[in-house]
């Protein structure tokens, strides 16, 4: 039954982000799109090690939108996660969908919204 | 021919960081008392030592042998209990634990302050304090988790 349900949850999960369509493609072609490789599994199932996915650098973030941000303490290093909750400050609350493994806003606490990079649009493989 | 030049495309993208920390959850803030426990034992050992006689070569050569090695495992001990305590401050508590435990922050801050302390200085009121603040890490700890888990040292 469990395994059911995860199924199911996990092919909903993959609907969540479309593969990229030939006007993504085109948008990264112009620049208005970046790509990303996924390094780690903390935002399992929906994306995995190895995934790649196309930002919008200008979309609204919204709650439950996954997003690119700098990391707080290294601002050399991208990470990839959910917008758990927009904060009455503006600030942004990060949590991996792999709540069990990932280093998230609970560690770090919440992201800067100068900090947030971009929203993931669609997955390129 | 097209997937070969997806593959290539998918090298040149940049690196979106997804990482996570060790899966296993498994935190006992034990790993930092046994580590204080030595540091205090060290440092009682070195403070306990006798200085040999001055001409006799050999035993000062024992002496030298035996200091430095206390002095070594001294270091590395408090270095290896400030990081188990690192890895508690950092990776186990959360920002939610702090208002249940305002003292938080400043425990751990003086516990990491007292390894050092104990490196720099051959300090037996120092050793003492570490272990008092790592007792109150286990405190904080256990009560976090909801378990009644009592203190108790292994020396």
């Amino acid at each position: 039954m469990d395994r059911l349900v995860v199924t199911v949850l996990f092919l909903f999960m993959e609907n969540e982000l479309p593969q990229a369509t030939w006007k993504e493609r085109i948008l990264y072609f112009f620049g208005r799109r970046r790509g990303f490789l996924i390094e780690g599994n903390s935002m399992a199932p929906t994306l995995l090690d190895g995934d790649a996915v196309l930002i919008d650098p200008r979309a609204t973030i919204l709650a439950g939108d996954i997003a690119l941000a700098k990391h707080p303490y290294k601002q050399s290093v991208k990470i990839l996660k959910r917008i758990d909750k927009i904060n009455t400050d503006g600030s942004f609350e990060l949590t991996g969908d792999n709540e069990v493994e990932s280093t998230d806003s609970r560690t770090f606490g919440p992201i800067l919204s100068k900090d947030i990079l971009g929203k993931v649009v669609c997955r390129l493989k | 021919m097209f997937n070969k030049i997806k593959e290539k495309l998918v090298e040149t993208l940049e690196i979106a960081e997804a990482h996570c920390d060790g899966p296993c959850g498994v935190y006992d803030p034990a790993q930092a008392r046994i580590e204080a426990e030595s540091v205090l034992a060290m440092t009682k050992k070195i403070l306990d030592l006798k200085v040999p006689e001055s001409g006799d070569a050999k035993a000062q050569a024992a002496y030298n042998n035996t200091l430095t090695r206390f002095i070594v495992i001294k270091e590395e001990r408090a270095e290896l209990a400030k990081h188990h305590l690192m890895v508690l401050w950092t990776d186990y508590f959360k920002p939610d634990h702090l208002a249940k435990y305002p003292d938080l922050h400043e425990t751990f801050w003086k516990a990491a302050k007292l390894c050092s302390s104990c490196k720099q200085e051959v300090s037996l009121q120092h050793a003492q304090e570490l272990m008092d603040a790592v007792k109150k890490v286990h405190e904080m700890f256990w009560d976090s988790k909801g378990k009644d888990v009592a203190w108790y040292t292994a020396s």
